[in-house]
């Protein structure tokens, strides 16, 4: 379920970038990889996008940064660093608040999706 | 043979960034870090593409504000981390054992008020004793940033936050505060309960205060390590 939530919600990505439904759903984005992944740096996370929607969608550099260093001003992620080849990495993972987060906001979206579908795709009874 | 960013490059980069208005060190080591292996990843499709060519192509998805964008959150972000650091001090202050000294200094200040007959050269005093505290931590900090410049430090954003009170944003709006009250105060604190008001917000003003120049920037380092785990590495 939660990979076709993911595959709808990314659908959204590329379908309402100018809405604020856009936002939501990059933090939402950038939450459930990193729940999967466990932790994950900057450029990783863009790639990741690219490959699970084959190339359909690319979370521009200029967004996703403000959505980290968001999500980490709401206590939601934590960073880790390391020194690798010649330079320092800045992981993201989740915090313990942040997991919980993830939690609502995928089975919010899970809901909105739903309500979605019955409104584009009503399925009549009699 | 894989490709990779090399020092020089990486040097580069770091000035790039600069050159682009990211100030800091610790957005600038997040950024080189992205191009780095953006331009790795470009030189595994097209290996002769030069270092400058294909830094250019990564800096355009960023898009026609550059890195602007990532600037200004970070710094929303940074100020709303130090309000927080101030906000945990200053609840502290309602807890035990503080809150004693917090209810004796309202306690004191509104006994003064109350039974001293000059008021308003009590708050006249009090609002000099503030222009004063602020001007010379001014001085102070002033002087202090400008040997980290001297130095060549690398900057840190939450270190200007911290020795520049939330870069400004909190006194303008503390001092109006204090005025509005002081003005309130001339016309008179006759009745025990703007004696009270008064002495309370006086107070807690002063303890926002105290907090923003004497209890944090003494825990700076503490709270630069917290905030930048790359500090270790450099500083």
């Amino acid at each position: 379920m939660y990979k076709k939530v993911m595959y709808i919600c990314l659908s959204n990505f590329v379908l309402m970038k100018n809405t604020s439904l856009y936002k939501g759903s990059l933090n939402t984005i950038i939450m459930k990889l990193l729940e999967e992944k466990g932790r994950m740096y900057g450029y990783e996370i863009t790639q990741k996008v690219k490959a699970i929607t084959l190339g359909e969608l690319n979370i521009t550099e200029g967004a996703l940064y403000p959505a980290l260093h968001k999500l980490e001003a709401e206590g939601l992620l934590e960073v880790e660093v390391e020194k690798v080849d010649n330079r320092l990495r800045k992981y993201y993972k989740l915090t313990e608040k942040g997991t919980k987060e993830t939690v609502n906001r995928l089975a919010e979206l899970e809901e909105f999706i739903k309500n979605m579908q019955n409104i584009v795709n009503p399925k009549l009874s009699y | 043979m894989e490709l990779k960013v090399n020092q020089d490059q990486i040097d580069r980069l770091y000035r790039f960034t600069r050159e682009h208005f990211v100030e800091h060190y610790d957005l600038q080591t997040e950024l080189v870090d992205h191009l780095s292996n953006a331009i790795e990843t470009e030189w595994q499709e097209n290996p002769k593409i030069p270092f400058e060519e294909a830094l250019q192509k990564e800096f355009k998805k960023f898009g026609i504000f550059g890195f602007s964008d990532a600037v200004e959150k970070r710094q929303n972000a940074m100020q709303r981390r130090y309000f927080k650091f101030v906000w945990t001090h200053f609840i502290s202050f309602f807890k035990l054992p503080k809150i004693i000294l917090t209810i004796g200094f309202i306690g004191i200040l509104f006994q003064t008020l109350h039974f001293f007959p000059y008021q308003e050269f009590i708050i006249y005093a009090l609002i000099l004793f503030f222009v004063i505290a602020f001007a010379s931590w001014q001085f102070k900090t002033n002087r202090l940033l400008k040997k980290h410049k001297k130095e060549k430090r690398k900057r840190w954003l939450m270190e200007e936050i911290i020795y520049q009170f939330g870069l400004g944003t909190a006194f303008p709006v503390m001092f109006q505060i204090f005025f509005h009250a002081s003005k309130f105060g001339s016309s008179g604190l006759e009745s025990w309960q703007s004696q009270l008001f008064f002495s309370t917000l006086f107070v807690l003003l002063t303890l926002f205060f105290y907090i923003m120049i004497k209890i944090i920037p003494s825990k700076a380092e503490e709270y630069l390590k917290q905030t930048y785990p790359e500090y270790a590495f450099v500083e």
